[in-house]
């Protein structure tokens, strides 16, 4: 029992169907919309459906129960596969072949036999010069018609599935020690406020931070097309009412305090902004207010209140407006003042006419005119403190080294042997690789030019 | 129209023409056509490497500088430029001209996409602030390499398939032309050992990037997602091979299936729920 459990967690079959089990899974997630992209995608499914995906942990896969249990069933398997090989592994790396094997030399090419012309106490010397500067551990052996040699090089790549293995588990490891010990919230604070509670968002709820963090300014640059340049959140950082810390966010720019990362997620405006508006009576009399929302002023000669009821950035895709409530004697009226109004004006000419309360003339003998707002923003911050972090970086940077070594390198293991022949020598080369025998047969010719020219050199 | 499109509107043109010389070789069995290909395909990727600088000076000229490399069109031409340019790099490599009529026309379909769908935009467009990250280069240039071996791995899949269903009927001049089957396979799976490194590296840079902009590392979002599917899949190809000694038709058939997954990453991924958003 314990024997074929083990074997089964040591076989490639288990890993080839867990990637392609995995991978179909995956297939399965980005199809079936997740529970935390927002409830939007779920709106065309019918409930029992969604009742099926729910019981089926389908919403929220790449954390469910089965999920979770596959990617263990692979670290288990690479684990267990790992520990079973590396001791052969290790043998072969350790271990130098017998010098005088007749075995590399049975069926040799004539292509690896070469003679030089030389005895071969001459010969000797120059072969082993050669071999020692190509080759590590290089040894030799003697006997009274022959001599060997053995050499290697790239032993190393017996390790590289290690690395890659252990670079794949150090990168699980850290996603499990971020999603047991980490935690991922957001948090709205408008310009000029403060808060220490953020809310969760995986684990939902809330947290209480032991600092807090205030919202300076937030800011949007714009490019010339109109597309957005630059979020900018200025934030101060608080203990005891101090601020530690302040500094400007941006995106691609997060900011670490104690420990948590900030990042520029969003943004928004809050009511709270103001306005800048001039009143124009018939006779030219100008008057400039300056109104926040729910403000009031008084014109006089109509006994009128207006009150503003709405402070708008971008109303109806026609720019900044502000909703004025009037209240004079001849009854209510809401009017909409456009700081563009002329430009609208241009594009739809019957406009005003069709929308009266788009006039900023209509409450005779007064004009109003918007010249600017101020809006006043929130913006949204991504808070995220993963300890696993670490981890991940250094799997993820260990992988690379581990894919190049079991890729490009492999273990060639060379045999020479020399033996005298009516005073010449006769040299034969055998060699063997884990990997890449067509590198290999390259290597050898090079070799065999190398000793035909060791060889010839007087 | 801006310059640097018309070049490459062109230049996908020349490409349609470096691939029409490689099959006419093929067809024809006259090695004449080989070079004729071979030139064009060159004179097509200095053309394209001189477009894409001018589009990123021009870029600098309008006062929003980035890297050609921000939008669907940008990309599109960087993949037909890795492909050319990994192309003929092999083709000197192993001196051979039996591959280009497989692989170039991908090319010419990439720079097609991109210059004639009238879904494609290929304005310069400024960058957005998630957009602004030098490992966002690094990113797409790792993946592009990446998706551009594996494009060559399924030219050579697709061939291996093509071969074998000729075997025994030599005399066609076709089939001739192409490599003994031993050696398409050998080709293949190294195209597929980069192709695999690159995407590991897009994946890793990719996260890093995703990392500093929006919070975490990984988080599922189909596009990542999908390149998880791409890379389990080679994994598993890999493995096979290395393991079980898996060789052959089934290596060309997992290298086509490879390939049609990096196209699902590419574009079909657009069409899922959930998005890659950008702020
Ligand atoms: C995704 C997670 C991975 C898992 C679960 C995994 C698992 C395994 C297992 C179980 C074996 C079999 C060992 C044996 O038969 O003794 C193996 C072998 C191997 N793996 Fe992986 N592997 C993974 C990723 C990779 C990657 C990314 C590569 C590089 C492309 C890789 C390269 C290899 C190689 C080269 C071998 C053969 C070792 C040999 O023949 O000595 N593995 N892997």
């Amino acid at each position: 029992m314990k024997k074929t459990v083990l074997s089964l967690f040591s076989s490639l079959k288990l890993t080839i169907g867990l990637l392609i089990i995995i991978a179909l899974a995956s297939v399965l997630g980005t199809i079936i919309p997740q529970q935390y992209e927002g409830g939007e995608s779920f709106r065309h499914l019918s409930p029992g459906l969604i009742r099926a995906f729910k019981s089926l942990q389908l919403v929220d896969m790449y954390h469910s129960v089965w999920f979770v249990i596959l990617m263990g069933l692979l670290s288990l398997n690479l684990i267990v596969c790992s520990l079973n090989r590396f001791p052969t592994s290790w043998r072969l790396f350790r271990k130098i072949p017998s010098l005088d094997r007749g075995k590399p030399f049975e069926n040799l090419s004539p292509d690896n036999v070469l003679v030089i012309e030389r005895k071969r106490n001459e010969a000797i010397e120059r072969v082993e010069n050669l071999l020692r500067r190509r080759y590590k551990r290089v040894r030799r052996r003697e006997t009274a018609s022959t001599t060997s040699f053995y050499g290697e090089k790239g032993a190393y790549s017996h390790f590289g599935v290690y690395i890659i293995h252990a670079s794949i588990l150090i990168v699980i490891a850290g996603a499990i020690i971020g999603s047991l010990f980490g935690f991922d919230a957001f948090v709205n604070i408008p310009e000029g406020e403060s808060t220490n509670v953020v809310s969760l968002r995986r684990q939902k709820g809330i947290k209480e931070l032991d600092f807090t963090v205030r919202c300076d300014r937030f800011s949007i640059a714009y490019y010339e097309n109109g597309m957005p340049k630059e979020y900018r959140s200025n934030l101060s950082f608080l203990k005891n009412n101090k601020a530690i810390y302040q500094g400007p966010l941006l995106v691609n720019h997060p900011v670490t305090f104690n420990g948590i990362r900030f990042y520029q997620a969003s943004y928004g405006s809050v009511p709270g902004g103001q306005a800048y508006i001039t009143i124009q009576k018939g006779d030219g009399q100008e008057t400039a207010v300056t109104v926040k929302l729910g403000d009031s002023f008084y014109l006089r000669e109509k006994d009128a209140k207006v009150t503003i009821g709405r402070i708008e950035e971008d109303l109806m895709s026609m720019g900044p407006a502000v909703l004025l409530n009037i209240q004079s004697s001849d009854g209510n009226m809401r009017l909409w003042v456009f700081k563009e109004i002329e430009k609208i004006r241009k594009g739809i000419p019957e406009l005003l006419k069709k929308v009266p309360k788009f006039d900023p003339g209509l409450f005779k003998p007064y004009y109003f005119k918007l010249h600017k707002i101020e809006n006043k923003y929130y913006t949204g911050l991504q808070l995220s403190h993963d300890p696993g972090v670490s981890s991940v970086a250094v799997g993820s940077f260990l992988i690379i080294p581990g894919l190049i070594i079991t890729f490009f390198s492999s273990h060639r293991r060379l045999w020479v042997r020399l033996d005298e022949q009516e005073g010449k020598t006769r040299v034969l080369v055998s060699a063997t690789s884990n990997r890449d025998p067509v590198g290999l047969k390259r290597e050898i010719e090079r070799l065999l030019k190398l000793l035909k020219k060791a060889g010839g050199v007087v | 129209m801006i310059i640097n499109a018309t070049i490459l509107s062109w230049v996908t043109f020349v490409y349609f023409a470096s691939a029409m010389f490689y099959t006419f070789r093929m067809v024809t069995g006259k090695e004449f056509w080989g070079p004729l290909g071979s030139f064009v395909a060159l004179v097509g990727l200095i053309a394209q490497t001189l477009a894409l600088i001018l589009r990123w000076v021009e870029s600098y000229k309008l006062g929003i500088g980035h890297a050609p490399l921000s939008n669907l069109y940008e990309s599109l031409i960087f993949f037909a430029w890795t492909i050319v340019l990994l192309y003929l790099i092999i083709e000197w490599r192993i001196k051979t001209r039996n591959l280009g009529a497989f692989v170039v026309p991908f090319a010419f379909l990439a720079m097609a996409y991109a210059s004639f769908s009238p879904h494609v935009s290929n304005r310069i467009q400024p960058l957005i602030p998630a957009l602004q990250s030098n490992w966002l280069i690094s990113h797409v240039v790792t993946c592009f390499f990446g998706y551009a071996a594996f494009t060559i791995a399924c030219g050579l899949g697709l061939m291996y398939l093509l071969k074998g269903l000729g075997e025994g009927q030599s005399s066609r001049p076709f089939l001739r032309y192409l490599p003994d089957r031993e050696i398409l396979d050998e080709l293949s799976y190294q195209s597929v050992v980069i192709g695999f490194i690159f995407l590991t590296l897009g994946i890793i840079t990719g996260s890093v990037w995703a990392y500093s902009a929006w919070g975490s590392y990984w988080s599922w979002d189909p596009k990542e997602t999908w390149s998880l599917i791409t890379w389990l899949i080679y994994a598993a190809m890999l493995h096979s091979r290395f393991v079980r000694g898996w060789r052959g038709k089934r290596m060309a058939i997992m290298s086509i299936i490879g390939f049609a997954s990096v196209l699902f990453t590419y574009f079909g991924v657009n069409y899922l729920p959930g998005l890659h958003s950008y702020f």
